[in-house]
């Protein structure tokens, strides 16, 4: 069985319950992980004076693979992103998001199962904001074609390998011509290596009302990052919500799988959030260590728990606590 | 002159604006810069599509584009001369897209860190 050394960062809030719960059920999966726990988020700022530790950054940059629970992000003034921090630092330029219905939350489509590569790196996330005077501020929209061409390139090897038919590049360059039309550019380049898969755009706002009316007819969609940013969190909500919406930041040489959600620090310490979100981006990472019979046995797992609806978490219209959740997933999974 | 809806615009309230330094955007192919003494100001950071490049640790799996913004924060009190003085001595040097002057208003930098 090979083995892997994988940095968790179990984050802040309801994070580190969530971790727990998650690193258990992947322990019974039948992989061969050691866990290096670090610290990240708000709870390192009194004793570290940073939301990043530099042993954090050590651990990452050894392991090339983390899992990461819920951090919070100040708003409007304070401290930078840890998040974004890390995505840049280690160049985690595309960000999987999958949006597949799940049967138990009862939803009024019959078929979602959307794929999102957001770039994430670029965009108006480059961090050059000035006020340029007392009553303008302006923000720089920094899109690259290096930078576009690698996310372009990533969802069309991503969708290839996976068996997916049509990707759609999203994007508002009818009005950003020189921003989203290079974007845009790049994506029909790439594309033309790829003709067995369609290609097609669509303009963001177009997108955005097509998702809602009709989510099914989606299949792969490539975004630049603040519309990557917020459709995902559409697509989430088309499914479920964020609670089941898993996601993982991939660079060429490093991986940091994270769900989407807050840190919820209302609900801390009471062990009732869902931890399904974590744990299904716990799934993309082992699919990504090649680790599928361990991915495919949790996803089973999951799966008879949500149809067997008596072990469900609030958000989904049950009483279990994230223990108990993940109790009968791991009992689950010796059956399935 | 000014339209009359100008003259009705909202007024934010005004706070004391100090000219504390100046972002410059160079345009080079030659990796992240380094720069001479230029007087008044001094090299703060330099990042790369957003990402801090300098000083501190730089991943190698980081790709850079040809445009770098490099921050340089004034020594002591400047005025707009100082800055155009400093982008004329830059010039002789570097090529550069854009010049950005930073400032305080009040307490407040008008400006974002790099990542």
């Amino acid at each position: 069985m090979k083995k892997h050394v994988i940095t968790m960062l179990p984050g802040e809030g309801t994070g580190p319950e969530i971790c727990e719960a998650v690193r258990r059920v992947i322990d019974h999966s039948g992989v061969d992980i050691t866990w290096e726990y670090e610290e990240i988020g708000l709870d390192c700022l009194k004793e570290h004076g940073t939301l990043l530790p530099e042993k954090t950054i050590k651990s990452i940059a050894k392991n090339k693979l983390a899992i990461k629970g819920p951090t919070t992000t100040p708003v409007g003034t304070g401290h930078k992103s840890a998040n974004v921090t890390l995505r840049k630092m280690f160049d985690l330029y595309a960000n999987v998001r999958p949006a597949k219905l799940i049967p138990v939350l009862k939803r009024p489509w019959d078929k979602i199962d959307i794929l999102s590569f957001r770039e994430n790196t670029e965009d108006s996330y480059a961090a050059i904001e000035h006020m340029v005077s007392d009553e303008v501020a302006q923000c720089l929209k920094v899109i690259t074609w290096p930078g576009s061409v690698r996310i372009a390139e990533f969802a069309f090897k991503w969708a290839k390998a996976n068996n997916r038919k049509k990707i759609q590049c999203v994007h508002k360059a009818n009005i950003m011509k020189m921003t989203d039309g290079l974007f845009l550019e790049a994506f029909r380049e790439v594309a033309k290596k790829y003709p067995e898969i369609i290609a097609e755009d669509i303009i963001v706002d177009n997108c955005s009302m097509q998702l809602v009316r009709n989510p099914g007819q989606f299949d792969c969609l490539v975004l630049p990052n603040l519309y990557g940013d917020i459709l995902s969190d559409l697509c989430a909500g088309l499914v479920g919500g964020l609670g089941f919406a898993p996601g993982a930041n991939i660079g060429d040489n490093c991986a940091i799988f994270e769900a989407v959600h807050g840190s919820a620090p209302k609900y801390a310490g009471m062990k009732k959030v869902n931890p399904s979100a974590v744990l299904l981006s716990g799934v993309m990472m082992l699919k990504w260590l090649n680790e599928h019979e361990a991915a495919t046995r949790i996803e089973k797992g999951v799966d008879k728990v949500l149809a067997e609806a008596k072990h469900l978490t609030y958000d989904a219209g049950g009483t279990a606590s994230t223990d108990e959740y993940a109790d009968a997933i791991i009992k689950a999974m010796e059956t399935v | 002159m000014l339209t009359e809806a100008t003259s009705r615009r909202a007024k934010r309230p005004a706070k004391p604006i100090t000219l504390v330094g100046v972002d410059v955007y160079i345009i080079t192919e030659d990796g992240i810069p380094a720069f001479d003494d230029y007087g008044a100001f001094k090299i703060e950071f330099i990042s790369n599509r957003g990402t801090k490049v300098w000083p501190g640790y730089v991943s190698p799996d980081l790709m850079m584009v040809n445009w770098y913004r490099c921050r340089f924060m004034a020594k002591g009190p400047v005025t707009d001369a100082d800055v155009d003085v400093f982008l004329s001595n830059l010039t002789k040097k570097w090529k550069w897209s854009a010049a950005q002057k930073l400032w305080n208003y009040g307490d407040e930098a008008g400006f974002s860190k790099a990542y």
